[in-house]
């Protein structure tokens, strides 16, 4: 029908997952190509597929084409369909690399979502599910979707072989709040969780010991959870990480997280992650740096009016994602500094104009 | 005696008679506590109750008011009535009313300032059920016109013509904006009892249709082809008090209704094309509803859907009264006579679909020099001076920028003609636009770098003034601004390396053809304020890198982290890097991940004890000065530099709480810290005051949070972009309402242009983004009462759903005992029913109206159903049901071998399992298929089947709606009324000469259903004698003899005798009595009745009269609408 004008061009294979979501939300055809065209071994990788896969479940009517080469495809987004959906993540990407784009799609559901993933739980390069559970789902609810929203580790499964299970479980709204969050607050509270699975107990409190000994300094109020899964909900492999979060007077949060490498002691790891908070509080701002996209999504999906967030200075990603954004939904965002009389504050305060945009596949009574 | 005058009377000076009449005025200024003070508790509770009820009945649910309070669009005030009623008399006495200026042909609307605060759009709907429909989503107020004289004579049964309420009815389906009803021709009414019932009767009619206490205006005859000026003033005031309540689908979609339109198509690329090709085409109108957003599609009803290819911001054409004129009290004449009417001919200018030509009739001319001339007139006459081009007078005349620069100003051949019209357009804007924004900016840079002298500074101002009248304004300010860094940039070399050249960014832009002009702007303007910020640490103006630079995002991050991410090039761009080589390694780095990697060297500076204690403010036991010197410390240093955009910006940020820590940017940090301190306690104080004296007063209830929070949320909307630029702000939040805006829409049909008529209203309406798809709608259907015909599944139907009007096929179902969506072949009657239909989404709780036909002349009420939309998905589950029949071949205790309802073995055992059940009610499932007759099956059942039983098997079978949607394309044609959809299923077999096939098992046939004979039971007589007495057939033969109550006699004694004569007697004298009473009756009958018959006879003729007279007067009326309709050019009603 009307559509030939809805159809957006990108290239390349990086920010897939963005523009997947994107497409999703505004129901424009997206079409990809040259992806990995010019690599050893060109096309989709298996995570990108059994994403693809999960998108399809999660909503109805998607109709994704792939070309024979597996460098392009065409994505015709359906409508976001909710409802209980179990997913096998592989093993090449962790849960979280899944669980980031559906708790983007999951409050513009038609019914609460209920979905059960499986694979790893924790990985360096996606946010984990320790992460999501405590930082997350709170950036979420900025948003007032709070009611039903909640993540349940069942099982935890290190890489290589996994073993994970998980549960989210997400309800529907009609709008999403307007947020108008420029006051970063200071540092009042920072917890943490240590976990430790097939391997000695004794790590995780090591990991605690060597956390406290930096952080200590600043606050009384930290509070580092020794979290060990025994027996069938270990996983498959050993493993053993710690995730920080410092939580501010206005309830903003910054969090952090290290995982265990092959030969290094733990108390490395919690050193890395301490370090990681440390600058990541550093950065200052009310938006923790890995959920930038996350926030200014919802930003973007609000109501009419004007939504303010004061945030470091925007990522590689989200850089791309305020592009994608505009070719998707027209918004742009105003960044200007947040104290344009300070000259080494790197602080931005982002504020755009919410697009408006409703839940339509949600059903009337 | 007589003739002496009567004393005046004097009041009484003193005494109590004056004390009475002074303490009388006393009572009356004040309000009189005593009088409504409640006599009895009882009373005075019920007084309360009666209060709080009359509190709650003011509530509504809160809504947010997108209409901005300043300059607000102007009110759509629609006339809509039948045609001869006095539409467009009324229009133009309205307009004679704000303007003192006559229309003679009123097409297209026409906007007038009717106050300080408000302007009206008047439009005019035809009598075509489109227009109407497109009227009703628009219009903020209708004046719904009534002929008072129609039917004067039938008072009591009060005929409106059907097109009155079928428009009530869309209006009511997309959401009831407010309705004043004006009843005209009441002069035709001559009797004054006659008037004021019909008044009264039309009011009650009206009042039942809209709501009680709806205001009816009543219009007596015509003046001078206006209505009288008093009545008319009396309207006006009305309109001009009028409050409108927001409805939710104008409050959620940004709209326009063209008041001007315009084809851009190239003349040659036309005539090519014969006529034929795609156009370019541009409206003109007041945006509304919410801010417009340039790359938005949008849906022109009876077009189609448009993408817009770009938005420009024009000087308003009917701007509201200014501040100048605002100190004086009443509008001043000048101000009144503004009126907007491109398509009417309003002061001699007519704007045609691409020229706009000026009627010459006397005033321009020259030779009265005795009369004063306004500066419009003037430059009018001018213009037929003039006998040079403005390009060649340009290029003429020697206009340098400076006095200094030995070059002349050149004009730039291949400039866009199209922009340059609009540049004259909004030649005023833009020159304040300039000076505000380039004005602050320049004094900073002047201050920040020092290079410039001062005696510079009124040059660079006459420049920009300049600019904005001569040349293009983007690209001059880009211009010089380039000139300028190339003066003075030179000691800040690494300017250049972190920001690509204006140069560079310019050429990229114009690459794109249809690059907008804003981004040129807003390069320079970023780089300007950029330059402000790029002292110590260089703070990146990110709305330009990430929005109009086409650098890859870490190109952007390169600078910050230059170590880290030296042969991070992006991929997306550079795809003749051949880089196979590198293999699996570099895949690693462009893994799409959410963490970044943070190496332990980024990290090692947090081993260093003086970085660990750097970071001490951040948290709540840090001290506060460490944080507050931290962040402050640079602040001296810009103290005079502040100013400009990001001061404005500050100021107005009302958000409360944010005050107090953000350190003030005039003073300096110790003094604004101790204020913000000292207004920090201030509040608290005020706060812990309020809580103590009363601890309810501090808590609003739930509507009054609600309305505190939507004001708050709406103060900031405005006060976040005030101090930016329109451009970029337009590039942020869109078109705010009530601006005027030119929209260029590509690849219009050319049928919208050939066959252009104004008095059609075009509407842009804007689309959400999920409004663009398609899916299948579930709506909550009522088939409208008045419709006469019922609605058939399968049959195409017209719905008006958001801004569209398109025609679909609907399934209508019902909900099962929520089990499924069972499939109706009909609509019910009085009851509410799903259907579903293939079309574009509309939100949920949207309401719409469904028609079968939008000709004019289909008879009777045209609104064939209303309803609200539920849902939409990508399939439907609609079944309808399914009955397999089957008849036993075999039958052994419970179980039965079924023949007949399947063809083969692969069905049976698709249905295994499936319950079946006979006529009588026998319960059974399907089992196995059987080898020998194909698709017969074992079936068991709860009990024993007969031979004569049929066996069912109830199924239901799952039906798609079909995927059709036609929209309604009426203003695409040369006939606008005729819009041909597509026909019924009736219709086109009617069209076809088709029969309607039958199947012959549908058919009804007499069932001949023979009587069953049963043979009569015959037990052998040996089996009787063996049969115990119990079960013996019992059968007896009928008795010969008579018995002895036949065969006796009974005799009478004398006295019964004598008793049962005398009884006879009286029977006999009984039955004369009464046939002797009837006959007189009936002659008595008779006499009446031919009393009746006459009095019949006498009725009926003097009803026959009656019929006549009504004929024949509306007969006259009829006559007289159709003389209106042939004199259409001069139709002014003589009275």
């Amino acid at each position: 029908m009307a559509h030939s004008g809805s159809l957006i061009h990108f290239s390349g294979h990086q920010y897939l997952r963005n523009r997947l979501v994107l497409s999703i939300l505004s129901g424009k055809h997206v079409r990809v190509d040259k992806i990995r065209s010019e690599d050893k071994n060109p096309g989709l990788r298996d995570f990108e597929i059994s994403l693809l896969r999960l998108l399809e479940k999660v909503t109805n009517g998607t109709i994704i084409e792939i070309s024979v080469t597996g460098t392009a495809i065409l994505l015709k987004p359906g409508i976001i369909l909710g409802g209980p959906v179990s997913h096998e993540c592989p093993l090449s990407r962790s849960i979280g690399y899944f669980l980031e784009p559906i708790i983007m799609l999951a409050p513009f559901a038609k019914k609460p979502l209920q979905l059960t993933l499986r694979g790893i739980t924790t990985d360096d390069h996606d946010l984990s599910v320790d992460l999501i559970r405590t930082v997350s789902l709170p950036h979420v609810q900025l948003f007032g979707i709070s009611d039903g929203l909640e993540l349940r580790i069942k099982k935890r499964g290190s890489p290589p072989s996994g073993g994970g299970e998980i549960q989210f479980l997400c309800p529907v709204v009609k709008q999403v709040k307007t947020l108008n969050f420029i006051e970063p607050g200071k540092i009042k509270r920072i917890r943490g969780i240590a976990h430790a699975v097939r391997v000695n107990p004794q790590f995780s409190n090591r990991m605690i010991e060597a956390s406290r000994s930096v952080l200590n300094r600043y606050i009384p109020d930290i509070y580092l959870y020794s979290d060990v899964y025994k027996g069938e909900e270990s996983g498959k492999s050993p493993g053993y990480a710690l995730s920080l979060l410092a939580e501010s007077t206005t309830s903003a949060i910054h969090c952090s997280e290290a995982v265990s490498q092959p030969g290094v002691p733990p108390e490395d790891i919690a050193l890395h992650a301490t370090r990681a908070l440390l600058d990541e509080i550093k950065q200052g701002g009310c938006v923790d740096r890995k959920h930038q996209t996350l926030v200014l999504l919802m930003m973007v999906l609000g109501s009419e009016d004007v939504g303010r967030c004061r945030m470091g200075p925007p990522t590689l990603r989200t850089i791309q994602f305020l592009r994608d954004v505009k070719d998707f939904f027209g918004t742009s965002f105003k960044i200007v500094p947040a104290e344009p009389s300070d000259a080494s504050s790197t602080e931005l305060v982002y504020s755009c104009y919410g697009s408006g945009y409703d839940n339509v596949s949600r059903r009337l009574a | 005696m007589a003739d002496r005058p009567h004393k005046a009377h004097r009041p009484a000076q003193s005494g109590a008679k004056a004390d009475k009449k002074d303490k009388g005025k006393e009572k009356q200024q004040g309000f009189n506590e005593k009088a409504f003070a409640p006599k009895s508790g009882r009373r005075a509770d019920r007084q309360g109750r009666r209060n709080i009820e009359r509190d709650q009945t003011r509530l509504h649910v809160p809504l947010v008011n997108r209409t901005p309070d300043n300059e607000p669009p102007p009110v759509i005030v629609a006339i809509v009535g039948p045609p001869g009623v006095g539409k467009s008399t009324l229009l133009k006495s309205l307009v004679r009313r704000y303007t003192k200026q006559t229309l003679n042909e009123v097409k297209g609307p026409v906007t007038v300032v009717s106050g300080k605060k408000r302007r009206l759009t008047f439009i005019e709907c035809n009598n075509d059920l489109n227009s109407m429909i497109d009227i009703g989503k628009i219009a903020d107020l209708v004046l719904l016109m009534i002929d008072g004289s129609f039917g004067f004579e039938m008072v009591n049964s009060i005929i409106l013509p059907p097109e009155t309420f079928e428009f009530l009815n869309i209006l009511q389906s997309h959401g009831f904006p407010k309705v004043i009803g004006v009843l005209t021709h009441l002069d035709l009414v001559k009797k004054a009892a006659t008037l004021s019932s019909t008044k009264k009767a039309l009011k009650k009619r009206f009042w039942t249709e809209i709501y009680a206490g709806a205001k009816l205006f009543y219009l007596s005859g015509v003046l001078n082809g206006r209505y009288p000026d008093t009545e008319v003033m009396n309207l006006s005031r009305f309109i001009s008090v009028m409050k409108f309540r927001p409805l939710v689908w104008r409050n959620t979609h940004p709209y326009l209704l063209a008041d001007r339109l315009e084809d851009l198509t190239p003349r040659e690329q036309i005539r090519q094309s014969n006529k034929k090709c795609d156009r370019t085409v541009t409206l003109y109108g007041y945006t509304r509803g919410t801010h417009l957003r340039p790359s938005s599609s949008v849906h022109v009803p009876g077009v189609g859907d448009l993408h817009i290819k770009s938005v420009t911001l024009l000087s308003d054409p009917c701007p509201l009264p200014d501040a100048d004129s605002e100190k004086r009290r009443k509008l001043s004449e000048k101000k009144k006579l503004l009126i907007h009417a491109p398509m009417s001919d309003v002061g001699g200018v007519v704007y045609d679909k691409d020229a706009v030509w000026v009627n010459v009739p006397g005033s321009f001319t020259r030779g009265n020099g005795d009369v004063p001339q306004g500066e419009g007139e003037q430059m009018v006459m001018d213009l037929q001076d003039v006998d040079a081009t403005l390009e060649d007078s340009v290029a003429q005349s020697h206009i340098r920028l400076f006095g200094s620069s030995s070059n002349h100003l050149m004009v730039d051949p291949s400039r866009n003609e199209v922009l340059h019209e609009d540049e004259d357009l909004e030649g005023d804007d833009n020159e304040e636009g300039s000076n505000e924004e380039s004005d602050p900016d320049e004094d900073e840079d002047e201050d920040d770098d020092g290079m410039n002298d001062n005696s510079e500074e009124p040059q660079i101002n006459d420049r920009a003034d300049r600019s904005g009248q001569d040349v293009e304004y983007a690209d001059s300010d880009s211009d010089l601004g380039d000139d300028f860094h190339d003066n003075r940039i030179p000691d800040e070399d690494d300017e250049e390396d972190d920001i690509p050249s204006d140069e560079g960014s310019d050429s990229g832009d114009e690459d794109e053809e249809d690059a907008p002009r804003w981004k040129l702007n807003l390069a320079s303007q970023a780089h300007d304020s950029f330059q402000l910020h790029s002292r110590k640490n260089r703070q990146k103006d990110w709305m330009k890198l990430i929005y109009s630079s086409s650098l890859t995002p870490s190109q952007i991050l390169q600078d910050e982290k230059a170590a880290n991410h030296e042969d991070d090039e992006a991929d997306d761009d550079d795809d003749d890097f051949f880089k196979l080589q590198k293999g699996s390694i570099l895949d690693d780095e462009h893994i799409d991940m959410t963490k970044d990697i943070l190496t332990t060297d980024d990290l090692k500076a947090w081993g260093d004890e003086e970085m660990l204690d750097s970071i001490r403010g951040l948290f709540i036991t840090g001290s506060h000065d460490a944080a507050e010197g931290e962040a402050t410390a640079a602040d001296d240093e810009h103290e005079d530099l502040e100013g400009g955009d990001f001061e404005d910006l500050e100021a107005d940020t009302t958000n409360a709480e944010a005050e107090p820590s953000r350190p003030s940017l005039n003073g300096n940090p110790e003094s604004s810290g101790a204020s913000a301190l000292a207004a920090k306690k201030e509040a608290l104080k005020r706060k812990f005051d309020e809580q103590y004296d009363d601890p309810d007063s501090s808590k609003l209830d739930f509507y009054e949070t609600q309305k505190d929070e939507i004001s708050r949320q709406l103060q900031l909307n405005r006060a976040e972009f005030e101090g930016v630029d329109a451009e970029s702000r337009a590039l942020v939040e869109g078109y705010r309402p009530g601006s005027y805006v030119r929209i260029e829409l590509a690849d219009v049909p050319c049928e919208m242009i050939e066959h252009f008529d104004p008095t059609y209203p075009i509407i842009v309406g804007g689309l959400l983004p999920a409004e663009e798809r398609f899916g299948y709608i579930q709506v909550r259907i009522k088939r409208h009462r008045w419709y006469t015909k019922t609605l058939k599944t399968n049959d195409p139907l017209i719905f008006s759903l958001g801004w569209r009007r398109f025609q679909s096929v609907p399934i209508y179902s019902l909900d099962d005992h929520s089990i499924r969506m069972r499939m109706l072949k009909y609509t019910p009657e009085h009851m509410h029913c799903y259907a579903t239909f293939y079309g574009p989404v509309a939100a949920p709780n949207t309401g719409f109206c469904a028609f079968n036909s939008l000709a004019g002349e289909s008879p009777g009420f045209r609104v064939s159903a209303t309803g609200v939309v539920l849902d939409i998905d990508r399939s439907t589950k609609i079944v309808k049901k399914l009955k397999l029949i089957g008849v036993p071949y075999k039958i052994f205790k419970n179980t039965a071998f079924i023949k007949d309802m399947f063809t083969s073995a692969l069905e049976v055992a698709k249905f295994e399992g499936a319950n079946i059940r006979t006529v009588s009610g026998i319960r059974g499932q399907v089992k196995k298929a059987l080898p020998k007759p194909d698709g017969s099956y074992r079936a068991t059942f709860e009990d024993k089947v007969l031979m004569s039983d049929i066996i069912f098997l109830r199924a239901w079978y799952s039906i798609q709606p079909r995927k059709f949607y036609n929209p309604v394309t009426s203003l695409l044609l040369s006939d606008k009324s005729h819009w041909a959809r597509m026909r019924l299923t009736g219709q086109v077999r009617r069209d076809e000469g088709l029969k309607t096939p039958l199947n012959v098992n549908s058919t009804y046939k007499s069932v001949d259903r023979p009587a069953r004979r049963f043979n009569t039971l015959k037990v052998p007589k040996k089996l009787q004698a063996t049969l115990p007495y119990a079960s013996k057939p019992k059968l007896m033969k009928p008795q010969r003899r008579q018995t002895y109550m036949q065969k006796r006699a009974v005799l009478l004694e004398p006295e019964e005798k004598k008793a049962i004569a005398l009884l006879q007697q009286i029977r006999a004298l009984r039955k004369d009595q009464v046939v002797r009473r009837k006959e007189k009756q009936n002659e008595r009958k008779e006499v009446h009745r031919k009393k009746a018959e006459k009095e019949e006879a006498k009725k009926t003729e003097k009803e026959k009269e009656k019929r006549k007279d009504y004929m024949r007067v509306a007969g006259q009326k009829s006559k007289r609408e159709a003389d209106l309709e042939e004199g259409r050019g001069g139709k002014r009603r003589r009275t």
